[in-house]
């Protein structure tokens, strides 16, 4: 099945590891959309969560080069179906005095976050999907927009299923 | 300085100074070759350390265990671009299975051991480990032994957890027993996992013929009557129409290789694919896989024996005999290769260690010397380095002295390394050196002939004397111009207790035969001389 695959990496938080393992991505031309990293609850264990265009079988197989880099801790493909993945953006705005009204009414409407504002500027917090974040930037086009600052997704597997890591079995009967 | 400042303490160490860093790292992963252990190279910060990359490389893609110890720059100059910093950590990133920049003397002894580890455990690699100058000169308290680290490399040798592992190995058994024309291709897994009489004895049970791959010849004898040749761009015509034609194809320790498959869309296609491989990023990468069976090949091979009932391939073996086809050779004159090495062989009574170059020579080593013995053929097969075979060999002479060790190389390649001379007479390391001499860079040549019009463009090149040359090295060294003279120069270079060097003077333009067209598929062999190749205006 194509489409977004995530991809959760747990690395050593060391920068030569994130250098490694992105390094792999590039030499393997992984189909990467987004890429983001942060720490964990784990001491010394950060988060990679790699988006990539392509279906489930190359994603495994970006996880068994992943698995391969001493740093990795380990790395896994989230099913497609149970991925939660949210992503962030910040957007600096000029409104003029006459919209003012209207982007409050945007902002109402997408559940946004004013976050900061200035004589004649506003920042705006988005969370959600990728779909989501890009509804929004377009509903704020007709704004002065001066900045966009967005995060790549992370994700996790929905329910109460811990992420499973590690090799999946190697049976591919019928895989031709 | 500091490391060679306390290596005379060590007498257990043998250090052997090359000429150029390059060989160093070909000497040492010609020595993990010969041993299955890990070879040391070291060289020092800058240049020294970007001299080993090709070595590394080479290793690297071969899944040779090499540590390499690099000294760099004091720590508090590291990033201040300092007289002889480079970022060899960084440079060798995509070439090295691991590396490690030293920060602490307190870590020093055990990043060497983590080295030695992670180039030896699993899919073997090299390593390199980048020592400061100021941590090269601290003094670390003594501990001997030390603790054993934990295994640092993860995606190897899992097999799929029971129940899905013994229906992997059944279901694979019986496409074995069950299929009409079946074949293995073994490659370089063999001789890494030693799975020499698990492989004879599942061909035997099985009546299955075995096709070696470059890296897995000398994982089967050449010999033996199951055993059908090297496939791929110049496969012999039966080995690729025997896999075009397969039903069942078991793959034990290989790649899948461009130049092994040919066409990925046309390889292959009635076949169905079982992977024996160690790295389960390897299945499926390039050949769509009906089973992967992730391990070591020795493991999984037992496996499989203790699985298939006893049966016969009668019909495809004669199926496949109706493939043969004569090979045109293309010599002038009683000097042929197939010559040369028969008599290299005969010489040694059998018991010789062939290490090639990389170009025509290659292809007919690997197609024409009668391994026997395991392990006994090294070349540099995925990154076809030139120069590879005159210092690898030196380290496969190291590895055993009991046998002769031949260094067979073009003209090309050897005049990439031939500085090495000097450090086998130094250190006396008495490796045999072959030069098929043909005046070109004979396979570029080849493909100028067959592909680009008869444009020699910068194909020809010019040798030295090496008659002359040995004799500057103060070692033995004969031209042999005629088939005649094979015999004794080749007894007499054995015969010398140090270095030898016999130059071969073949036919210039002797092509390999056969040969698949880059991008072709496997059925599409060109078989002998292109009719009237167009002649392009200088």
């Amino acid at each position: 099945m194509s489409g977004t695959q995530a991809v959760v990496v747990l690395v050593e938080d060391h920068l030569i590891t994130l250098n490694r393992v992105v390094g792999l991505i590039r030499r393997r031309n992984f189909p990467v959309q987004t890429l983001s990293v942060g720490p964990t609850g784990m001491p010394g264990v950060s988060r990679l969560t790699i988006m990539m265009q392509s279906d489930h079988a190359a994603a495994e197989r970006a996880v068994q080069h992943l698995q391969k880099v001493v740093g990795v801790h380990d790395a896994a493909v989230i099913p497609q179906g149970d991925t939660v993945a949210r992503e962030l953006a910040l957007v600096k705005l000029r409104p003029s005095a006459e919209q003012y009204a209207e982007l409050l009414d945007v902002v109402q409407l997408y559940h946004a976050t004013l976050v900061d504002e200035s004589l004649d500027a506003v920042v705006l917090e988005l969370t959600g999907s990728e779909a989501f974040v890009l509804s929004c930037l377009r509903a704020l086009e007709r704004f002065e927009i001066v900045e966009i600052a967005r995060g790549g997704a992370v994700a996790m597997e929905s329910g109460t299923a811990e992420l499973r890591f590690g090799a999946q079995p190697q049976l591919e009967a019928g895989a031709r | 300085m500091p490391f060679y400042h306390a290596l005379p303490e060590y007498p257990e160490l043998r250090h052997v100074l090359v000429r150029h860093e390059q060989a160093a790292a070909h000497a040492a992963d010609g020595y993990a070759r010969a041993t299955g252990r890990a070879g040391v190279c070291v060289a020092t910060s800058g240049p020294g350390a970007t001299n080993l990359v090709t070595g590394l490389a080479t290793a690297h893609m071969d899944s040779t265990p090499v540590v390499a110890i690099t000294g760099q720059v004091p720590r508090a100059m590291l990033g201040r671009d300092a007289f002889q910093e480079t970022d060899i950590i960084g440079i060798t990133q995509p070439i090295t299975k691991h590396s490690i920049l030293v920060e602490q003397v307190d870590d020093l002894a055990d990043a060497i051991r983590e080295a030695l580890q992670v180039a030896t455990e699993g899919r073997p690699g090299p390593v390199l480990v980048d020592i400061p100058k100021d941590v090269q000169q601290a003094k670390a308290v003594g501990r001997s032994g030390g603790q054993a680290v934990g295994s640092k490399t993860k995606g190897r040798a899992r097999l799929a957890a029971p129940p899905d592992r013994l229906t992997a190995l059944a279901y694979a058994a019986g496409l074995l027993v069950e299929a009409q024309r079946p074949l293995i291709m073994a490659g370089h897994g063999v001789i890494l996992s030693g799975a020499y009489d698990e492989l004879r004895q599942l061909a035997e049970r099985t009546g299955m013929p075995v096709i070696t791959t470059l890296l897995g010849i000398s994982g089967f004898p050449e010999s033996h009557p199951l055993h059908l040749g090297m496939p791929g761009m110049h496969g012999e015509v039966h080995v690729n129409r025997a896999i075009q034609q397969a039903d069942l194809i078991l793959g034990v320790g290989l790649r899948f290789d461009d130049r092994v498959t040919g066409n990925l869309a046309a390889f292959a296609r009635g076949a169905k694919v079982i992977h024996i491989e160690l790295d389960p990023s390897e299945i499926g990468k390039n050949v769509a896989t009906e089973i992967g069976l992730v391990g070591d090949a020795r493991e999984i091979l037992r496996e499989l024996l203790a699985r298939v009932t006893p049966r016969g391939c009668e019909a495809w073996h004669e199926e496949i005999e109706s493939f043969r086809r004569e090979r045109q050779e293309s010599f002038r004159g009683d000097l042929s290769p197939a010559g040369i090495l028969a008599a290299i062989d005969e010489a040694a009574g059998g018991r010789c260690t062939i290490v090639s170059d990389v170009g025509q020579h290659q292809m007919w080593v690997a197609k024409l010397y009668p391994y026997q013995r395991p392990n006994t053929h090294l070349t540099s097969g995925g990154l076809g380095t030139m120069g590879f075979a005159v210092p690898a060999a030196m380290g496969a002479a190291l590895a055993r002295p009991d046998e002769p060790v031949w260094a067979i190389s073009g003209d090309g390649g050897f005049q990439m390394n031939m500085q090495e001379i000097a450090t086998m007479v130094q250190e006396g390391i008495p490796v045999k050196m072959a030069v098929f001499n043909n005046g070109y860079l004979g396979m570029v040549r080849q493909w100028q002939q067959f592909f680009h019009g008869r444009r020699y463009s910068a194909t020809p090149i010019w040798s030295p004397d090496y008659v002359k040359l040995a004799e500057a090295y103060g070692i033995f060294g004969r031209r042999v111009e005629r088939g005649d003279q094979v015999d004794e120069a080749v007894r007499e270079a054995i015969a010398q207790p140090g270095p030898a060097l016999v130059e071969f003077l073949i036919e210039q333009e002797a092509n390999v035969f056969p040969m698949i067209p880059p991008g072709a598929s496997l059925s599409e062999p060109i078989e002998g001389e292109p009719a009237a190749p167009r002649l392009v205006p200088a």
